[in-house]
């Protein structure tokens, strides 16, 4: 059976030993990412009571807005237009992806592998876009990815939903 | 069928305190499973720096993944697919990578010559193929993916990974039967 798996006995070859010490870098990498993760709760915290503020605020002095004519602008190109609809539609995606990741607990192997790879995509899309920001085909694509990866978040809530509800 | 040098049993004490961040636990297991890691990235793309750099990435994703990781298959085959990933990505964004030259990176261990003979000529004529080729037959013959798997990840048909298989294969089987190292040199000399 393995001599026909491996007819050539490429498994005896011994393992490969890697050139230097690894874990360094990785630990360096997992602290600074914990890092940037207590940075953004609390720049979230913080945002989330200046929003409140400035609620509470607009409640007390609003007044009725004066009637005035829109000013005469000049269309924006079709083109642009897209852009600043995909580049829209990508944010909103962002956060909704966020909030969701937040509401799922323990994923199965195989979903994690392909959120892994979702991600690795969009790193990629975003390493591009920083050279060509204007790209209508790198935003549509992120944008793409990005649904994907939401729609793995959602079906997984919906799993996570129905186990609950059996039990 | 024979194990693959990733199956490795992970204590789940480790894994839950990983999982938590402890980052002692996280080096644990990365001292666990660095070495087939590392190999299957070299025997991929056949250049060690690649190698420790997507063994390192691919550990990286693996422990900041790691919260969500529900456990429903074994940890070290979710790790090897982040590490095989991360190789048939580099292979795709470097091509060109593809030293024909032969480099002896293991530790030595083995005693018979005669054995090391052999397994110097599988390193050299392994290094002849092409990085698809090689990572084909690397995956299928020792890491045990079947076409289906293979395919998958290099998001083709299940033919093009039956068929590179037997190519490469034909090949190294040519090299070896050939005079190996010698044969190598001799095919080289000859241009």
């Amino acid at each position: 059976m393995q001599k026909e798996r491996d007819p050539l006995n490429l498994g005896s070859l011994p393992m490969v030993e890697p050139p230097s010490d690894g874990w360094p870098l990785i630990r360096a990498e997992l602290e600074k990412g914990r890092q940037q993760r207590r940075l953004l709760r609390y720049a979230g915290s913080m945002m989330a009571i200046a929003a409140t503020v400035v609620l509470a605020v607009g409640v007390f002095i609003r007044q009725p807005a004066p009637v005035t004519e829109p000013a005469a602008v000049p269309a924006p190109a079709q083109a642009q237009q897209t852009l600043d609809s995909l580049i829209s539609l990508s944010q909103q995606l962002e956060v909704q992806v966020r909030s969701i990741r937040e509401d799922v607990g323990g994923m199965p192997t195989d979903s994690l592998v392909y959120q892994v790879e979702l991600e690795d995509l969009i790193a990629q899309v975003d390493e591009e876009l920083s050279v060509n920001p204007d790209s209508l085909e790198l935003w549509s694509h992120r944008v793409n990815l990005l649904l994907d990866l939401s729609r793995i978040y959602e079906n997984q809530l919906r799993r996570d939903y129905h186990r609950m509800a059996s039990l | 069928m024979a194990m693959t040098p990733f199956e490795i049993e992970m204590d789940d004490i480790t894994l839950a305190r990983a999982r938590r961040g402890d980052l002692d636990a996280c080096e644990q297991i990365f001292r666990l499973f660095q070495k087939p890691a590392f190999s299957v990235a070299y025997r991929v793309c056949q250049c060690p720096d690649t190698a420790q750099e997507i063994t390192q990435e691919a550990f990286i994703t693996v422990f900041r993944k790691l919260g969500q990781f529900r456990g429903d298959a074994p940890f070290w085959g979710w790790l090897r697919r982040v590490v095989v990933n991360h190789a048939i990505s580099s292979i795709r964004k470097s091509p060109k990578i593809d030293p024909v030259e032969f480099q002896d990176h293991h530790g030595s261990s083995e005693s018979a010559s005669e054995r090391v003979d052999m397994a110097m000529d599988l390193e050299s004529a392994l290094a002849t193929l092409g990085a698809e080729d090689r990572a084909i037959v690397w995956l299928h013959d020792v890491e045990g993916y079947n076409h289906g798997e293979i395919a998958e990840l290099f998001g083709k048909t299940q033919s093009f990974s039956k068929t590179r298989l037997s190519r490469a294969r034909a090949r190294l089987k040519g090299l070896l039967e050939g005079g190996g190292l010698a044969g190598l040199q001799e095919a080289a000399a000859r241009g």
